[in-house]
């Protein structure tokens, strides 16, 4: 979010979305259109944009960056995931779950990080999901926005 | 191109600051100044003008040399191609809106100009009413009027729209598009609204302390150009509504509203009035035509 408080200052601030902290580690453009890998730790993470090293300077290897994501695309999965459409899935442990009438929001951690994730408090049920369970985090390529 | 070198002391609230300003402005476009209060963008404008003497500098419109220190040429106001409008307005109250525009006219002037702005300013029906009549909004399209009918060169508009209400304020941006459009003029605007950059501005100029800290078109000067979202607009938080562990944020963007869903913990960063970014990935909205 971009904030002006006193009219004065501009500055981001990107509150509650999930950021993991990276670096670009493969630029595929075809038009258009180009999809990026980003390295945070031991994960790689992939985001497509409508963009290329051209039309933004900041794609390009080694570059650090953050990939941006809302809890509310991140999807999760339980058991064997292989079969799975989505490029990006992170392994972790619920940490926290809080669960309101119609949605829950499970706090996960995993090796690169925690991730936030809102889903419905009836899939929360029918995973049979509670604190420290293993769970996939999965999130779709198109839904990962970067920020350097 | 118009070009302006300017320096100039200033006294300040906490005290003495040197304005120092240097900018190319395209003509024919609308340059936006911003930045706090007291930074000296009203004495650009006033400096452009003729009404304040730069203590040194060059300032030239096209060819025509307005204001040069080295070679002691300082154009009094009246000999500068320029209408100035500012946030009160100014108006004659014993002349009707007609009565306003024909003193503004120049003898070399053909009076046909002033039906010509009474339309395009949507004046027609309020042409033979007194300024007491008019609203705020009213009475502002009729001062900003007045200025173009002399067919300024340059258009300096000093926060001209900040005193009206927001509805009042879209509807004379409008009108201001409208006649920079029709009649070519260089604008340069001095305002805060955000979303008023947004819409009107070609090029903004950022001022703090007398200097100009940020130039470029709004999206370089406001925007997070290094985030690589397609789907960016810029609004204002005018509703915060809590929801389990959820947010409701209403963004007023132009004059159309959006909610987003945002995590409780936003309600500790953002509040009423707020302005902010609401981006999203590209891929994610759909369009309709609509018939």
């Amino acid at each position: 979010m971009l904030i002006s408080n006193s009219r004065k200052r501009w500055f981001f601030i990107f509150t509650a979305v999930n950021r993991l902290q990276g670096v670009i580690s493969q630029v595929q453009t075809d038009g258009h259109l180009t999809i990026l890998k980003v390295q945070v730790k031991d994960q790689i993470l992939s985001s497509i944009l409508i963009d290329s090293p051209v039309t933004n300077p900041i794609l390009k290897i080694g570059a650090p960056i953050a990939a941006i994501f809302k809890e509310t695309e991140v999807i999760i999965g339980r058991g064997d995931v292989s079969n799975i459409s989505l490029r990006n899935k992170i392994k972790g442990r619920v940490d926290q779950i809080e669960s309101g009438q119609l949605l829950a929001r499970l706090s996960i951690q995993t090796n690169i990080g925690v991730i936030n994730s809102v889903i419905t408090a009836q899939a929360v049920k029918n995973l049979n999901i509670s604190v420290g369970d293993e769970v996939w985090a999965m999130i779709k390529t198109n839904e990962v926005m970067v920020s350097q | 191109m118009i070009r302006i070198e300017i320096t100039k002391l200033l006294k300040g609230a906490q005290g003495p600051f040197t304005l120092s300003a240097q900018m190319d402005v395209n003509e024919g476009g609308i340059t936006v100044l911003t930045g706090p209060s007291g930074a000296g963008k009203t004495s650009v404008l006033r400096m452009i003008s003729g009404l304040m003497r730069p203590d040194a500098g060059i300032i030239m419109v096209g060819d025509d040399t307005w204001f040069h220190s080295g070679q002691k040429i300082n154009r009094p106001p009246q000999k500068r191609a320029i209408g100035y409008v500012f946030q009160e307005y100014a108006l004659f109250p014993n002349m009707t809106v007609r009565q306003n525009l024909k003193f503004a006219l120049q003898k070399s002037q053909q009076p046909s100009i002033i039906d010509e702005v009474i339309e395009i300013m949507g004046l027609v029906r309020l042409q033979d009413e007194k300024p007491m009549n008019l609203s705020g909004g009213q009475k502002q399209r009729v001062a900003l009027s007045r200025a173009i009918v002399q067919m300024p060169k340059v258009l300096l508009l000093d926060e001209p729209l900040s005193a009206l209400d927001r509805a009042m304020r879209i509807q004379l941006q409008d009108y201001l598009h409208e006649i920079q459009r029709s009649y070519q003029m260089s604008v340069i605007l001095v305002t805060h609204d955000i979303s008023e950059i947004f819409k009107l501005a070609n090029h903004v100029v950022s001022i703090q302390n007398g200097v100009i800290v940020n130039a470029g078109t709004p999206q370089e000067v406001f925007s997070d150009h290094n985030l690589a979202g397609k789907f960016q607009f810029t609004g204002e938080v005018v509703k915060l509504e809590t929801q389990d562990f959820l947010m409701i944020i209403t963004v007023l963007i132009g004059s159309q509203t959006i909610r987003v869903i945002g995590d409780q913990s936003e309600h500790r960063e953002l509040k009423i009035g707020d302005h902010v970014l609401v981006a999203s990935k590209a891929f994610n909205p759909i369009i309709r035509k609509l018939s």
